[in-house]
C-alpha cells in the first residue's frame, strides 16, 4: 500500500488538509442528510427538504398509494446514510489519530456505501422519470468516486511545498483584502438599508388600459408584498372588483431587471 | 477481496443499472403501474417538429437508433459484469471499454442534438454524463493497474461500536420518518384552512403533500363554510412569491358577497 505521509513536512500538511476536507465534507454531507430525515418538515432554524412528501408522491405516481412503500424506501435510505456517516466519522477519527491504514479502510467502506446509495437513487430516478434528480445523483456518484481516487492517490500529485508568504506580498494582499472587504461590506449594508423594506412594501399599480393595471414587484418582494399591494389596490379602487390576475411569463420578462410582473383585470362594481 | 475489485463492481453495477433502466424506459413509452419514466416519444416529436420535420417518422427513427445504441451499451455492461463475477478480468475490461465507447457515442449524439434543438440545459446534462463515463473508465482501468490492496476490515472493537451507532441512527431516523409520515399523511387529502387576508380575499398555504384532491376538498369546504360568498377567481402564487423553501404552494381566492 502507498504510504500516506511521504514528502516534505509542508507537503504533508497540504495533502493531509485535502484528505481532512474530503473526510469532513462526506461526514457533514451524510450527517445533515440524517438530520434532515430525523427532523422532517420545516422548523425554526432548519427547513430542509420534505423527503417524505417527495417519496410518497413518487410512489403514488407508480400506483403504490400505500404509505408503507415510501416509509420502507426512506428507512432503507436512512440505513445506508447512517452507516456511510459512521464510516466517514470513523475514518476521520483514525486519520486524526494518524492511524492512516485503518482510516483508509473506514473511508473505503464509506465510499462503497455512498456509491451504492447514489446508484440506488439513480435507479429510482429513472423509474420515477425524474431526470433532473438523475443528473444530481449521477454527479454525486462521480464526486464520491473522484474523492476516493484523490484520497488514495494524492501522494502522486505535486503539491507546492512552500506555504510561507513574503512580507511585501503579505502586506499588499492584506491591504487589498481589507479594503475590498470593507467596500463590499459597506455596499451590502447600504443595499440592505435601502432595499429591505421592499420585502413587504406595497407596490403601486399602473393603469395600462381602461380596466387593466400593471404591478411590477422588486426582486425582494414576497407573498406579503403581493398581499399588501392587492389590499392597497382594493382600498384605492372600491368601485372595481378584481376578476383576473395575469402573471407575466418569463418570455415577457427578458430584461434581467424584471422581477414578478402581474396584470390585474377589473370590473366596475354596479 | 481487493478494494479495486469492489470499486470495479460498483462502477459496473452503476452503469449496468443505468443502461437497464434507460432501455426499459424506451420499451415502456408511457406511464404504467410501477413505471413512470420519461416521455421520450413526446420529447422527440416536439423537438423534430420545432425543426419543421412534422412527420413522426423522423422522431421515431431517431428514437429507434438511440435505443439500439443504448441496448448495445447495456449488453456490453452486462457481459462485463458477468465476466467480472466469473473472475475473467481481462474480458470484463474489454466489454466495459466497448460499453463506454457506445455510451460516449450516445451522449455525443445527444449533445449534437441539444445544440441543433437549442436545448442548453440538456446539453449541460449530457456533457456531464459524457465526462462521468470517461472518468469512470479511467478509474476502472487505472485502479486495476495500480492497487492490489485487500479489504482490511475486521470485527474489531471500533467496528462493533460503528455498527452499533449505525443501527441506533437507522432506528432513530426510521422512527422519526414513521412518526412524521403518520402525522402528515392525512395532509394529502385534508382541506387547507384559508386565512382572510383582507375583505373577500383568502390565502391558502398548501402543504408539500397537497395535490389536486387537497385543492378540491379545500374549495368544497370553503364553499360550505362560506355560503354567503361566491368565488370569482383563484390565483396561484407564482414561485417569485414563494422563494422560502418551506412554502409549497400559495393559493389566493378572490370572492364576492352574494346579496
Amino acid at each position: 500500500m502507498e504510504g500516506f505521509s511521504s514528502g516534505s513536512k509542508t507537503q504533508i500538511i497540504g495533502k493531509d488538509l485535502i484528505r481532512y476536507f474530503i473526510l469532513l465534507y462526506w461526514a457533514l454531507f451524510w450527517l445533515l442528510n440524517i438530520i434532515d430525515k430525523m427532523i422532517g418538515g420545516a422548523h425554526f432554524l432548519f427547513v430542509g427538504r420534505d423527503r417524505f412528501a417527495q417519496i410518497e408522491r413518487f410512489f403514488d405516481s407508480l400506483g403504490l398509494e400505500d404509505v408503507i412503500y415510501a416509509n420502507l424506501a426512506l428507512a432503507l435510505t436512512a440505513g445506508l446514510e447512517a452507516f456511510a456517516l459512521v464510516s466517514f466519522v470513523g475514518a476521520l477519527y483514525h486519520f486524526r489519530k494518524q492511524d492512516t491504514d485503518t482510516a483508509r479502510s473506514w473511508f473505503f467502506v464509506g465510499i462503497v456505501l455512498t456509491l451504492a446509495t447514489f446508484t440506488y437513487f439513480s435507479i429510482g430516478d429513472q423509474i420515477f422519470g425524474d431526470h433532473f434528480e438523475l443528473l444530481e445523483h449521477g454527479l454525486f456518484w462521480f464526486i464520491a468516486l473522484l474523492s476516493w481516487v484523490i484520497f488514495i492517490r494524492i501522494n502522486r500529485i505535486q503539491v507546492f511545498d512552500n506555504f510561507s508568504v513574503g512580507k511585501k506580498q503579505f502586506l499588499i494582499s492584506t491591504m487589498v483584502i481589507v479594503s475590498l472587504g470593507a467596500v463590499t461590506t459597506f455596499s451590502i449594508f447600504w443595499h440592505n438599508h435601502t432595499s429591505f423594506a421592499e420585502r413587504t412594501g406595497t407596490v403601486k399599480g399602473v393603469q395600462i388600459t381602461e380596466n387593466k393595471y400593471k404591478i411590477e414587484f422588486p426582486f425582494l418582494a414576497g407573498s406579503t408584498a403581493f398581499e399588501n399591494s392587492i389590499k392597497e389596490f382594493k382600498e384605492k379602487h372600491p368601485d372595481l372588483s378584481i376578476n383576473y390576475i395575469y402573471t407575466a411569463p418569463k418570455p415577457l420578462r427578458l430584461g434581467q431587471s424584471d422581477g414578478l410582473i402581474i396584470y390585474i383585470q377589473t370590473d366596475r362594481i354596479k | 477481496m481487493r478494494e479495486k475489485k469492489i470499486i470495479q463492481f460498483l462502477i459496473l453495477i452503476h452503469w449496468t443499472s443505468f443502461a437497464t433502466t434507460s432501455v426499459l424506459d424506451k420499451i415502456i413509452p408511457d406511464v404504467y403501474p410501477l413505471w413512470v419514466g420519461a416521455d421520450f416519444y413526446t420529447l422527440f416529436i416536439k423537438l423534430f417538429a420545432s425543426l419543421g420535420l412534422n412527420d413522426p417518422a423522423f422522431a421515431t427513427s431517431a428514437l429507434a437508433v438511440i435505443s439500439f445504441i443504448e441496448i448495445t451499451a447495456f449488453v456490453c455492461y452486462l457481459f462485463s459484469l458477468i465476466n467480472l463475477l466469473n473472475r475473467k478480468d481481462k474480458i470484463s475490461e474489454q466489454w466495459f471499454y466497448r460499453g463506454i465507447l457506445f455510451s460516449v457515442l450516445l451522449f455525443s449524439f445527444f449533445s449534437i442534438g441539444d445544440q441543433v434543438f437549442g436545448d442548453r440545459f440538456t446539453l449541460l446534462e449530457h456533457g456531464i454524463f459524457w465526462i462521468i463515463l470517461v472518468v469512470s473508465w479511467a478509474v476502472f482501468k487505472y485502479n486495476s493497474q495500480s492497487d492490489e490492496r485487500m479489504i482490511n476490515f475486521y470485527w474489531s472493537k471500533d467496528v462493533k461500536i460503528g455498527v452499533g451507532v449505525g443501527v441506533v441512527l437507522t432506528i432513530v431516523t426510521s422512527v422519526s420518518i414513521l412518526d412524521f409520515a403518520g402525522s402528515t399523511f392525512s395532509k394529502k387529502t385534508d382541506p387547507v384552512n384559508g386565512i382572510e387576508m383582507f375583505e373577500n380575499v383568502y390565502k391558502f398555504d398548501f402543504p408539500f403533500l397537497g395535490d389536486k384532491f387537497t385543492m378540491e376538498n379545500t374549495i368544497k369546504v370553503f364553499e360550505k363554510e362560506h355560503p354567503e360568498l361566491k368565488i370569482n377567481y383563484i390565483y396561484t402564487g407564482p414561485k417569485e412569491l414563494n422563494t422560502k423553501k418551506k412554502t409549497h404552494m400559495l393559493l389566493y381566492v378572490f370572492t364576492e358577497k352574494i346579496y
